[in-house]
């Protein structure tokens, strides 16, 4: 009896000493000296140095150029260190940064590039290194994941298939000075276009397959950007430091440290100070906002959430509408009413989030007005259950769940992916209540997330209802997603009239470069929709970033960060 | 043993062999490849996948990828990450020092407290201190090295900050000076702890049981009893005897070395062939994929060679023919 007792006693000092390392990090006022300094900071300016931790939440897999990059966390990087030549505003139009451009015709583009624009070499940067870019990639063709970025340029294919020495798009007038020439003239020419440069001093003798590989995109590369690039560790951290030259102004900070961490740690680093910017799950929101140290920044991001239905399928060149358990728009509707979309952004986006109901984020110029949207999906099981009824869907024979309108027994079938995310299930489980409530029975189905998106896309049949989202960029044309010939358009939805608003909206015939006109046939094209809802649209999501109150100067906006020579620390 | 030695080099080959079409055909019976996952339409264009996928030989029948990989593969050419872009040898080589010392320092804490908890406990068994021994063997066998580490980070990174919680360097160091090799220490040590408590406890039980029963043995009661000093029995004859087995542990551990430290090398963002592994089977990055598999499996076949030899050099009384 003896031993057991003294066992337990020693676990329980074990279990308190945890306890207490849990309590422990007190909180303490700042003080007033802290306060005075900080008002002098405001008063005298931004201040010169100090090192800013950027923390990333995935591994970086070190293609540190714009040209060669295709994943998350790498482009993370590059922004600190290369700019781009045209930028995009909070509205995401088109702005002159390196590159400012006249065209008459939205075919034939004049560029003029700021002269004194430096590389980090040393070499002035001039249009000579964005042609380099383009031959680049035109070389590389399909190869490369940026050929549809540059083969609209004329002459582009023939240089590719090596009938041509040079592209004949492309006019050199001097060194800072290019004439584009487009194979034809389209409404989002400017914006398609490849406007990355590269160097053609630095990957001079390199042949264009080989420079992904080369030690100029991986260990030592250079850009036009704020900061230079010092030191690289694979897959873990890059060090960069302050380029005195930089064309728009010295920047404050002496050093950014971008470093790689789990997910897990990024709350714990937060607090202890070791991180000054972080990204973060919208789940961990409360613990981060808790942090007495950090500021959350939310800003409006360019993605969102859907519920699709499998309509059909995809026969390699066009969609075909023909499958029919889900054909009846009135049955999609009260689905869609059946959810409690605010209910459901709070538990599982921390509030992270705003119910939409059009396929379009806000921020992007062509969303349509929420108000004029012809149907308002609110929270209303009774409407749902309404329309239910007039559908023909009602409980035949009293088991508490409706049947279709033959009176035979429906189920709706709703998968979700699952990864090693647990907040996932539940999130998609909360679905089912919702349609169970309205009297829909629902069978969830987790599906591994690789083997989902393989059925997604090959319309496997036990795919029926399925929870998915779109990240869009700047461009913010619908087609690519929605448009009848696309293998993207999941739901495979089709309608007429709607194909041909979004054709018309891309024809320079139709709408010319007028934008107003464009977005008005955007605007149709989302009443359309908002009426159809082919995918039920759930949730716009809202970006956050961690600050550290230490970091000043940092601004986000829907476009992304503000430059990184315009940040400093307090010190 | 030249001849056994060549015989069980020889008998590799079919093994890794086989090795290769199941864990091959394994990763191609996974769903979706390395083109497939969540796709940012604005970004990646369906002709350019599909091009691809063409060109990478993902459409070809499974066992003729099978033959061209292994075909490049037993020429050197490992073949070409495709999450990378680069020879997933290079990616290989990258990674693999820093797993290495993460494995080596692991084993180095493995044996040092093994043996001396193991050889204190065996000496002093059902004391307090073999009690205290125990219990932290039992918490080190019982705890799995994700909860082992997240708990380590909590309290000795964030609550006592005596450690950094994830990399393997502070970037800012010049690579070769001390502080750069401080560093890398400082970096190391708490996943090596985490990774190295599973096999020091195993060990240390192993090292004090092996103990108790020589001590119960003839030949210690002859010494005993011819008047031989009581530290002189258990440091010379008994840990002599009882040390034989473990030795023959390295072997396996050198498969270990490398590949075992998956999850502790994630946890703790540590950027080594674990993380690496991890990665390009979610990723599915065929090419590493297959690389470090097939290393791994070299590995352990090699390490059991090299028990078995150990066995016969320690223990004359194993012969191998």
């Amino acid at each position: 009896m003896k031993k057991p007792l003294f066992w337990l006693s020693m676990l329980v000092l074990v279990l308190s000493a945890f306890l207490a390392a849990c309590s422990g990090g007190g909180s303490s006022e700042p003080s007033n000296t802290e306060k005075e300094k900080e008002n002098a900071a405001e008063e005298n300016g931004p201040q010169d140095g100090g090192t800013l931790t950027y923390a990333l939440d995935t591994e970086f897999k070190g293609l540190l150029n714009w040209n060669f990059y295709d994943m998350d966390g790498d482009d993370d990087i590059i922004e600190l260190f290369d700019d781009p030549l045209i930028d995009y505003d909070e509205n995401l139009q088109a702005q002159p940064n390196i590159a400012s451009w006249e065209t008459e015709d939205n075919k034939n583009y004049t560029f003029t590039f700021e002269k004194g624009v430096k590389w980090h070499n040393g070499e002035e940067l001039t249009v000579n290194d964005w042609v380099f870019a383009i031959e680049t990639i035109a070389t590389l063709g399909g190869e490369h994941q940026r050929w549809s970025n540059v083969n609209t340029i004329e002459g582009v294919k023939d240089f590719n298939e090596g009938k041509a020495d040079s592209i004949s798009g492309l006019e050199v007038v001097d060194d800072y000075t290019l004439k584009i020439a487009f194979d034809k003239a389209r409404v989002n020419n400017l914006e398609n276009v490849w406007a990355y440069p590269l160097s053609r001093k630095e990957f001079e003798g390199i042949k264009p397959k080989d420079m992904a590989a080369s030690e100029q995109v991986r260990t030592k590369p250079v850009g036009t950007g704020p900061f230079k690039v010092a030191k690289v560790v694979p897959g873990e951290s890059v060090e960069l430091v302050r380029n005195e030259e930089y064309w728009k102004g010295k920047p404050h900070l002496e050093k950014i440290i971008v470093k790689v961490i789990d997910s897990s740690l990024t709350t714990g680093e937060l607090k202890n100070g070791t991180v000054d910017l972080a990204p973060f799950h919208p789940t961990v929101l409360p613990e981060v906002e808790a942090l007495e140290n950090v500021e959350v920044v939310k800003y409006p991001g360019l993605s969102y959430y859907y519920v699709g239905f499998k309509l059909g399928k995809f026969d390699g060149k066009k969609v075909v509408m023909d499958i029919e358990k889900y054909q009846n728009t009135k049955l999609r509707q009260a689905m869609l009413y059946a959810i409690n979309r605010e209910e459901w952004v709070d538990a599982f986006f921390s509030g992270l989030g705003k119910p939409l109901n059009r396929p379009i984020p806000t921020s992007h110029w062509i969303a349509a007005d929420n108000a004029d949207m012809p149907v308002q999906y609110e929270y209303d099981p009774e409407k749902a259950k309404a329309l239910l009824d007039e559908a023909g869907y009602k409980d035949a024979d009293g088991d508490g769940f409706r049947e279709d309108p033959n009176g035979k027994e429906f189920v709706v079938n709703f998968s979700h992916y699952a990864t090693g995310n647990p907040t996932f299930e539940a999130r998609a489980k909360a679905f089912t209540q919702y349609w169970e409530e309205v009297g829909l029975k629902t069978k969830l189905q987790m599906t591994d997330v690789n083997l989902y998106y393989d059925q997604l896309e090959k319309d496997d049949p036990s795919l029926e209802v399925f929870y998915g989202g779109w990240g869009t960029g700047t461009d913010p044309d619908p087609l690519p997603l929605w448009g009848n010939d696309t293998v993207w358009n999941y739901p495979r939805w089709v309608n007429d009239d709607a194909q041909k608003l979004l054709e018309d909206a891309v024809d320079i015939e139709v709408v010319g470069t007028d934008t107003e006109k464009r977005k008005e046939l955007y605007v149709e094209w989302q009443k359309i929709f908002n009426e159809e809802v082919p995918v039920l649209p759930i949730l716009e999501l809202e970006e956050v970033m961690a600050v550290n109150e230490r970091v000043q100067g940092v601004e986000y906006d829907v476009s992304g960060q503000n430059s990184a020579h315009e940040w400093w620390i307090k010190q | 043993m030249l001849k056994y030695t060549i015989r069980r080099v020889l008998g590799m080959i079919p093994m890794l062999f086989l090795i290769s079409i199941v864990v091959f055909s394994l990763a191609k019976l996974m769903p979706g490849d390395s083109l497939s996952g969540e796709i940012d339409p604005s970004n990646t264009d369906p002709q350019y996948i599909s091009e691809m996928r063409e060109k990478l030989g993902y459409n070809d029948p499974v066992h003729e990828q099978y033959f061209r990989w292994i075909t490049n593969f037993v020429q050197g050419d490992f073949g070409k990450s495709t999450r990378y872009k680069i020879p997933a040898s290079e990616i290989i080589a990258e990674r693999l020092p820093n797993t290495i010392f993460l494995g080596m320092m692991s084993l180095l804490i493995t044996y040092v407290f093994a043996f001396f908890m193991g050889s204190f406990a065996g000496r002093k068994p059902y004391t307090l201190g073999d009690n205290i021994i125990s219990t932290f063997n039992y918490i080190g066998l019982a705890l799995p090295s994700f909860i082992a580490g997240v708990f380590a980070i909590y309290i000795f990174a964030f609550n006592l900050g005596w450690f950094p919680s994830n990399g393997s360097v502070n970037i800012s160091l010049e690579p070769g000076t001390l502080d750069y090799w401080l560093s890398r220490i400082h970096h190391v040590l708490l996943p090596a702890i985490v990774l190295g408590a599973l096999s020091t406890a195993s060990y240390t039980q192993f090292l004090r049981n092996d103990i108790i029963e020589n001590t119960r043995k003839d030949y210690v009661r002859t010494a005993r009893a011819k008047g031989t000093p009581e530290s002189k029995i258990y440091n010379t004859h008994i840990m002599r005897n009882s040390i034989i087995p473990l030795v023959t542990f390295l072997g396996i551990d050198i498969g270990v070395l490398v590949g075992g430290a998956i999850i502790t090398e994630t946890i703790f963002t540590y950027p080594g062939i674990g993380q690496l592994f991890l990665n390009s089977v979610t990723q599915r990055d065929y090419p590493v994929l297959m690389a470090v598999t097939m290393l791994l499996s070299f590995l352990t076949l090699f390490g059991n060679l090299v028990a078995d030899l150990l066995y016969g050099l320690v223990d004359p009384r194993i012969r191998l023919d």
